[in-house]
C-alpha cells in the first residue's frame, strides 16, 4: 500500500511539484528580479519596489497554483481567479487608470499624473481573454470527463 | 473547442508580449529623454518686461512626444491673475531635438492699471503655477504641475517724503525743497523722471518739483526735489496736504498719492 502511494506520488505529484517550483522560480525572476536588474531603485524617484513585489507575489502564487493543478478544473479556477486579481490589482495601483504621484524636487513639489488607461485597457483585455480561455478549458475538461467511458 | 482554447491562449500571450514590449520601451524612452532648462532671462519689451525661459528637449527614445504644452499662471498675493502664458510644441519626433522658449510678457501698463500701487511700494511675492502636459506616444497623456513663489522687490520700497523746507527765492516766489527717499528693491534699474506735485488740503496745486533719477537695483535714493511756490502759499507747504507722485519712463508711467504733514 505504502509502495503504491509512493509510486503514485512519484508518478503524479512529484512532477507537478517540480514543475510548479520551476515555474514559480521563473515567474519570480521574470516579474521581479529582471525589472529590478534593468531599473534599479535609484533610477526613478518613485517607490515602485513595493507594488512590483506585490505583483510578483500574485504572479508567483498563481503560477505555482496553476502548475500544481494544471489540467484540472481547479487549475482553470485558479486561472480565472488570477485574471480577476490582476485586473483588480492594476485598477488599485493605477487609481483607475490615472497614476498620480507627488515628487519633491529641490524646493518644489511636482505633481505628476500619468494617464495609463490605454495600458490598463490592454491589461483588462488580456485578462478577459484569459478568463474566457480558462472557462472554455474547464468546459472541455468537464466534457471529456463526462464522455469518457471507463471500460475497466 | 480545444483549438479555441489554444487560440485564446496564443492571443493572450501575444497581448502580454505587446504590453511588456510597450512598457519596457516606454520606460527606456523616458530614461533617454534629455531636458535642458536654460536660465531665465529678463529682457525689455515694447510694453514692459519679458521673462524668457529657454528649454530644449532631446527625444532619444522610441516614441514621439506630442502636444507638449507649458502654461504658467502668475497671480499676486490677493489671487488676482497677473499673467497666463502658454507655449505649445505640436510634436517632438523620435531622434530629434526641439528648442523652444517660454516667454512671459509683463505688460506694465496692464499691471499698473490693475491698481497695483502696493506692488510699487511694498515688497511681496507672486505665486507662479506651472502646468506641463504632453502625450507620450500619442497613447499616454502625462501632466506635471507645480507651484512656486517668486519674491517681488518693490521699486519704490520705503518711499517717504520728509518735511518740506522753504526758503526765499525772489520777490514773488519761495523755493521749496521736497526730501524724497526710497529703496529700489526691484531687479530692474529705475531710470526716468520723478515728479512730485504738492497739493493743499483743498486740492489746490501749490508747487511741483521733478528730477531725473537713475537708481540701480538694490540701491537707495535720497534727494531733495526743488519746487517754486508763490510767497503767499509758503505757509501751506509747511502744513499738511497730499502729494501726487509721478514716475515716467519711455515705457510706462506710474503715479500714486501720498499724504504729507
Amino acid at each position: 500500500m505504502a509502495e503504491a502511494i509512493a509510486k503514485l506520488f512519484m508518478k503524479e505529484a512529484f512532477p507537478r511539484v517540480l514543475k510548479a517550483t520551476v515555474w514559480g522560480t521563473v515567474t519570480f525572476l521574470a516579474v521581479y528580479w529582471l525589472p529590478m536588474m534593468l531599473y534599479p531603485t535609484d533610477i526613478f524617484p518613485l517607490d515602485y519596489v513595493t507594488p512590483l513585489f506585490q505583483f510578483a507575489t500574485i504572479a508567483v502564487f498563481f503560477a505555482v497554483a496553476g502548475q500544481l493543478f494544471s489540467g484540472t478544473v481547479i487549475g482553470c479556477g485558479f486561472g480565472v481567479a488570477k485574471s480577476i486579481v490582476v485586473i483588480a490589482y492594476f485598477f488599485s495601483v493605477s487609481d483607475g487608470g490615472v497614476f498620480s504621484v507627488s515628487l519633491p524636487i529641490s524646493e518644489l513639489t511636482v505633481n505628476l499624473a500619468v494617464d495609463i488607461s490605454v495600458l490598463l485597457l490592454m491589461v483588462v483585455s488580456v485578462n478577459l481573454i484569459n478568463i474566457a480561455k480558462n472557462l472554455l478549458a474547464a468546459i472541455v475538461l468537464l466534457t471529456e470527463k463526462s464522455t469518457n467511458i471507463d471500460l475497466t | 473547442m480545444k483549438i479555441a482554447v489554444r487560440m485564446l491562449g496564443i492571443a493572450a500571450i501575444i497581448l502580454w508580449i505587446v504590453i511588456l514590449f510597450f512598457s519596457v520601451t516606454a520606460v527606456y524612452s523616458v530614461m533617454n529623454l534629455g531636458i535642458n532648462i536654460g536660465e531665465v532671462q529678463m529682457l525689455p519689451s515694447s510694453n514692459g518686461i519679458a521673462f524668457s525661459l529657454p528649454f530644449a528637449i532631446t527625444n532619444n527614445g522610441y516614441y514621439e512626444l506630442a502636444d507638449l504644452n507649458l502654461t504658467t499662471r502668475v497671480t499676486d498675493q490677493n489671487g488676482t491673475v497677473v499673467d497666463i502664458t502658454e507655449t505649445f510644441v505640436p510634436s517632438i519626433p523620435r531622434d530629434s531635438n526641439v528648442n523652444a522658449t517660454h516667454t512671459i510678457s509683463v505688460d506694465l501698463n496692464d499691471i499698473l492699471s490693475m491698481d497695483h500701487v502696493s506692488l510699487l511700494l511694498n515688497d511681496g511675492s507672486f505665486n507662479v503655477e506651472i502646468f506641463a502636459g504632453l502625450n507620450f506616444a500619442r497613447a499616454v497623456p502625462v501632466q506635471l504641475s507645480t507651484n512656486a513663489t517668486i519674491p517681488w522687490g518693490a521699486p519704490f520700497a520705503h518711499f517717504s517724503i520728509g518735511t518740506i523746507s522753504v526758503s526765499p527765492h525772489n520777490g514773488t516766489h519761495v523755493e521749496a525743497r521736497i526730501p524724497v527717499s526710497f529703496e529700489n528693491h526691484a531687479v530692474i534699474e529705475l531710470t526716468g523722471t520723478l515728479k512730485v506735485e504738492v497739493y493743499s488740503n483743498s486740492n489746490e496745486l501749490i508747487t511741483s518739483g521733478k528730477a531725473s533719477i537713475n537708481v540701480p537695483s538694490q540701491q537707495s535714493y535720497a534727494d531733495r526735489l526743488l519746487g517754486y511756490a508763490r510767497q503767499q502759499d509758503a505757509s501751506k507747504l509747511t502744513g499738511s496736504g497730499k502729494m501726487h507722485v509721478i514716475f515716467e519712463t519711455p515705457v510706462f508711467v506710474v503715479e500714486w498719492w501720498e499724504q504729507y504733514g
